[in-house]
């Protein structure tokens, strides 16, 4: 299970003009592993998701891949290695149908070219590996899909070209029950298949649902990388709230 | 007398099976994956497939699409998932299942309906029946019918698939099994099995559970049924009674239990206590799965007395997991049933109550998933247990079956 991580942030700073919202910060993922980062409102959860996915690049710090050293200066700096981020805007277009979102912008990058046939079938395959009932048509617009289904082609698309890490930023936050469960049952099986997944989510249930690890920010800092196992979720409420968690962990 | 070794017989029997169970449970395969993963020679290999092939168990293609490797490719090993197949029955308190599941583990055709809580035994043969028959006439003409099995939630007496408590779907003293195959002319006995039990075979075959051969398998109906494998082997006990994790005490002098025992882990989360506790015990029409999805839902939408309620049961299974953590030290625990539900809903306090009263070197790598298998747990367990027997030994059953003395059509 654990091991190496693939994704190793070491003492990452990020200020923006003089504000510092990210200071001295390490953070691990984990193959085959889920870790929730967790924090308040403005504890730096969506600066930390830039830097890893290159958008905001740290102002210092190591960015480790697979043990070594890398730079990410770009999203496709981040994309090329493997890293993966799924927005909350998930950044699909709705005139568009599934294949075309899945592949867009993709092709050229990876310098494929690709028939529609195995375009097809390669979203199919994607979209089959994720959910447990089927989505229909892969024909069909998004525009015509419900929240649960486009975090589904959202997620898919982060997938498809072999990835090794995807965050995810509250995948959950905006569906009702029965399509969150779906989903988190998707970012479980994500891990189970190898990946390391960074899930973001302020909802103590579907952290502890699925995840190995949790990483709590806490104005701007680490304050604890622990494993899921080890905590109740009372110990991580006061790491959120206020940076430290009371009884260090259940008797032993 | 010191005991001889194997003979030949034995060996290409075992071979025989090991093969058929391989695609039938991992899916078409060359000869050349067969050898290697089986450990036997290409000849060897061959010999077993064209044994099978003539038996009309498996059938040798070129692949479905052509591979990337130039050149000849090679042929597949399918399985014969239209012609040799298994009746499996889902009896649930709500719900009941008829399948044709294929060799290969291929749902073939399947009918459902919905029971109604006081309905007798009488009508819940007629309605198995009934799905049954219909599925066998869709059958193709030459298919054969190699088993058949029943989950039903209660308890089962292993020697003679006789049901000896089941509260919550009071059969009274109807051998389901028997009256089944009589009724159904199939030519194989029915067997019937703990539900929950199934569901773990099917976890550990098919779902959550590949690969890891100690998991405990979790089951919610309208009480809670589990079955835990180890081993690789599932937990019987000596009549078979063994894995009633649901008459498990984790509440002494607490609620009431359908057995008469207190605060059972079935009475302190079951169906009827969520919906009590989340005073919704009285609505009419409201019980069953979506009852348990309604209360899972209102938590979600913030309503505090659904999380109240969620929150209680949530710490009575933790605490029941916690003992099943340190018992058998599962590598995984398999929630199904409502259970899926209820732990998605309550996976805080569950794992909190966990981390808090488990032994630390057995939790920390235990994993907790959802089935894999939606709400076909128990069917595709049921399946899986029908295949067994031909399984075990190919060649003689199918010969058995399809000689004329023994099928009453
Ligand atoms: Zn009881």
């Amino acid at each position: 299970m654990s091991g190496t991580p693939v994704l190793d942030l070491r003492g990452i700073d990020k200020s923006f003009g003089s504000v510092k919202v990210l200071h001295d910060v390490a953070f691990s993922a984990y193959p085959g592993e889920v870790t929730a980062l967790v924090g308040d409102n403005g504890a730096g959860k969506t600066t930390l998701v830039k830097c890893i996915g290159g958008i905001h690049p740290p102002d210092r710090g190591e960015y480790r891949f697979e043990g070594a050293r890398v730079r990410v200066g770009s999203p496709r700096d981040a994309a090329a290695l493997g890293i993966e981020v799924v927005h909350q805007d998930l950044a699909l277009c709705e005139n568009l149908d599934i294949v075309q979102n899945l592949f867009l912008g993709r092709e050229r990058r990876r310098g494929l070219v690709l028939d529609e046939t195995a375009m097809e079938e390669m979203a199919h395959r994607a979209l089959s590996g994720l959910a447990v009932r089927t989505m229909g048509s892969v024909r069909q617009p998004i525009s015509t899909l419900s929240g649960g289904q486009r975090q589904t082609v959202a997620i898919a698309r982060a997938v498809l070209w072999d990835s090794r890490v995807v965050v995810l930023d509250e995948p959950a936050a905006a569906l009702g029950v029965a399509q969150t469960q779906q989903v988190l049952e998707i970012v479980r099986r994500l891990a189970d298949n190898g990946l390391a997944v960074v899930l973001i989510s302020h909802n103590m249930n579907d952290v502890f649902a699925v995840s190995d690890r949790i990483a709590a920010l806490y104005l701007g800092r680490m304050v604890a990388q622990v494993r899921t196992a080890d905590v109740t979720h009372r110990q991580v409420v006061e790491l959120i709230t206020s940076g430290v968690a009371g009884e260090p962990g259940p008797r032993r | 007398m010191m005991k001889a070794g194997p003979s030949q017989e034995d060996i290409r029997r075992h071979n025989l099976g090991t093969l058929l169970r391989f695609v039938h449970l991992r899916g078409p395969a060359s000869r050349a994956t067969l050898a290697e993963t089986l450990g036997l020679n290409r000849s060897t290999i061959m010999a077993l497939t064209s044994d099978l092939t003539a038996a009309g168990l498996v059938r040798e293609e070129l692949p479905r699409k052509p591979g990337r490797r130039a050149g000849r490719p090679s042929l597949v090993v399918r399985p014969e998932s239209t012609r040799v197949y298994v009746l499996a029955f889902d009896v649930g308190v709500d719900r009941l299942v008829v399948a044709r599941v294929g060799l290969g583990g291929v749902v073939l055709d399947r009918r459902e309906a919905s029971r109604a809580r006081d309905a007798g035994p009488g009508e819940l043969l007629s309605t198995l029946v009934t799905g049954a028959r219909s599925l066998i006439r869709k059958a193709e003409r030459d298919a054969v019918c190699v088993g058949a099995a029943l989950g039903f939630p209660g308890t089962v007496r292993r020697t003679d698939h006789a049901v000896m408590f089941g509260p919550n779907l009071d059969i009274g003293e109807t051998r389901l099994g028997d009256v089944l195959s009589r009724r159904l002319g199939l030519g194989v006995p029915v067997s019937v099995c703990n539900d929950a039990n199934l569901g773990a075979l099917a976890e550990h075959e098919r779902g959550a559970g590949v690969g890891c051969d100690d998991l405990i398998y979790l089951h919610g109906d309208v009480g809670v049924g589990g079955g835990i494998i180890v081993g690789g082997r599932l937990l019987g006990g000596d009549d078979g009674f063994g894995g009633e994790i649901g008459h498990m005490v984790v509440n002494p002098g607490g609620l009431p239990c359908a057995c008469g025992s207190r605060g059972c882990l079935e009475a302190e989360v079951g169906e009827r206590t969520l919906l009590a506790h989340a005073g919704r015990a009285e609505e009419p029409g409201q019980t069953g799965r979506d009852a348990v999805r309604a209360v899972v839902d209102a938590a979600d939408r913030g309503d505090i007395v659904a999380r109240e309620a969620l929150h209680r049961v949530g710490t009575w299974l933790g605490l029941g997991v916690a003992n099943l953590v340190n018992i058998f030290n599962p590598g995984l625990i398999v929630f199904g049933g409502t259970l899926r539900d209820i732990y998605l809903g309550a996976a805080a306090q569950i794992r909190s109550v966990l981390a808090t009263n488990a032994l630390p070197a057995s939790r920390e790598r235990v994993r907790l998933r959802t089935t894999a298998l939606a709400d076909d747990t128990t069917l595709v367990g049921a399946a899986e247990f029908a295949f067994a027997e031909v399984l075990a030994d190919p060649l003689q059953v199918l010969a058995r079956l399809k000689s004329p003395e023994d099928s009453t059509v």
